[in-house]
């Protein structure tokens, strides 16, 4: 199931956001946003999928997180795409929207191992936490799901935000 | 003592999660092998370890809680449910150490982390 919301626009950026991980530029593209600014209301927003990572470990959002979205097709979890989180720990378009937001059985894995990796955090080998499976379901397609994903080298927790 | 224990609590209600299903497994190649499923007793807690301390072995290991169902059974029940089973895979580092992974978890929210 290929969506439209998150393609061009927000997979070009992710993409080169990639390709500068692997020039050794990773600091500079995973600066967090300047926390100046309260979060932004999404009350009365039209159904959709979206999320927020934060890093409690750094006390900033989670921001160059690698992650996969799947959607559970009856037999396993198939993966829909893949994306970074954006300087805000959020991402730029919803994950799901519109024809996309269909209810189902969802996993976001996130690679929390090689995020604090890429920060120089000190980890046990393998590190306690490698990839972080975050399954939820949409059961009721006509309400939004805000995921917000407070994260440490140590332990996660997720719940239905707002 | 060193192995993998676990504790499940219903932050809901400030009480332990009686008779929750979780079941165990153990990375094998590009999968997951189950090792075991166990019930939580009335403390939340499994009777016997996890994973017994002469058992442990450095690799990645998985509790998955059937927290939705465990929900479905309690007073008020859920219809528009948000959690089903939760995964929560770690690995062990250090087969000297001791691994407790609690679970705290609501219908609307769960918790994991490396307890003691």
């Amino acid at each position: 199931m290929a969506s439209p919301t998150l393609t061009r626009r927000a997979f070009l950026p992710a993409g080169l956001a990639l390709g500068s991980l692997a020039a050794g530029t990773a600091a500079a593209q995973n600066a967090p946003a300047a926390l100046t600014t309260a979060p932004v209301s999404q009350l009365n927003l039209s159904p959709r999928l979206t999320m927020h990572a934060i890093d409690t470990h750094n006390g900033s959002p989670g921001v160059g997180m690698k992650v996969q979205l799947s959607m559970h097709d009856g037999t396993d979890y198939r993966v829909l795409r893949r994306f970074e989180t954006n300087r805000g720990g959020r991402t730029d378009e919803p994950l799901l929207v519109d024809q996309s937001y269909q209810s189902g059985r969802y996993e976001l894995l996130l690679q929390v191992e090689d995020y604090f990796a890429a920060r120089g955090t000190a980890l046990p080998k393998p590190n306690f936490l490698a990839q972080v499976p975050v399954r939820f379901l949409i059961a009721n397609p006509a309400e939004r799901i805000h995921l917000a994903i407070l994260f440490t080298p140590w332990g996660y927790s997720y719940y239905r935000g707002s | 003592m060193a192995g993998i224990s676990t504790h499940v609590l219903n932050s809901g209600t400030g009480r332990p999660g009686a008779g929750m299903r979780i079941d165990f497994s153990v990375r094998d190649g590009d999968g997951w092998k189950l090792v075991k499923s166990i019930t939580t007793n009335a403390d939340g807690r499994t009777d016997q370890p996890v994973l017994a301390p002469d058992a442990a072995r450095t690799g990645q290991y998985e509790l998955l809680f059937h927290v939705g169902d465990y929900f479905r059974r309690q007073p008020g029940g859920n219809d528009t449910p948000f959690l089903d089973t939760v995964p929560v895979r770690f690995a062990i580092f250090d087969t000297q150490q001791h691994y407790h992974v609690p679970m705290l978890c609501t219908p609307w929210s769960c918790s994991t982390y490396r307890g003691s």
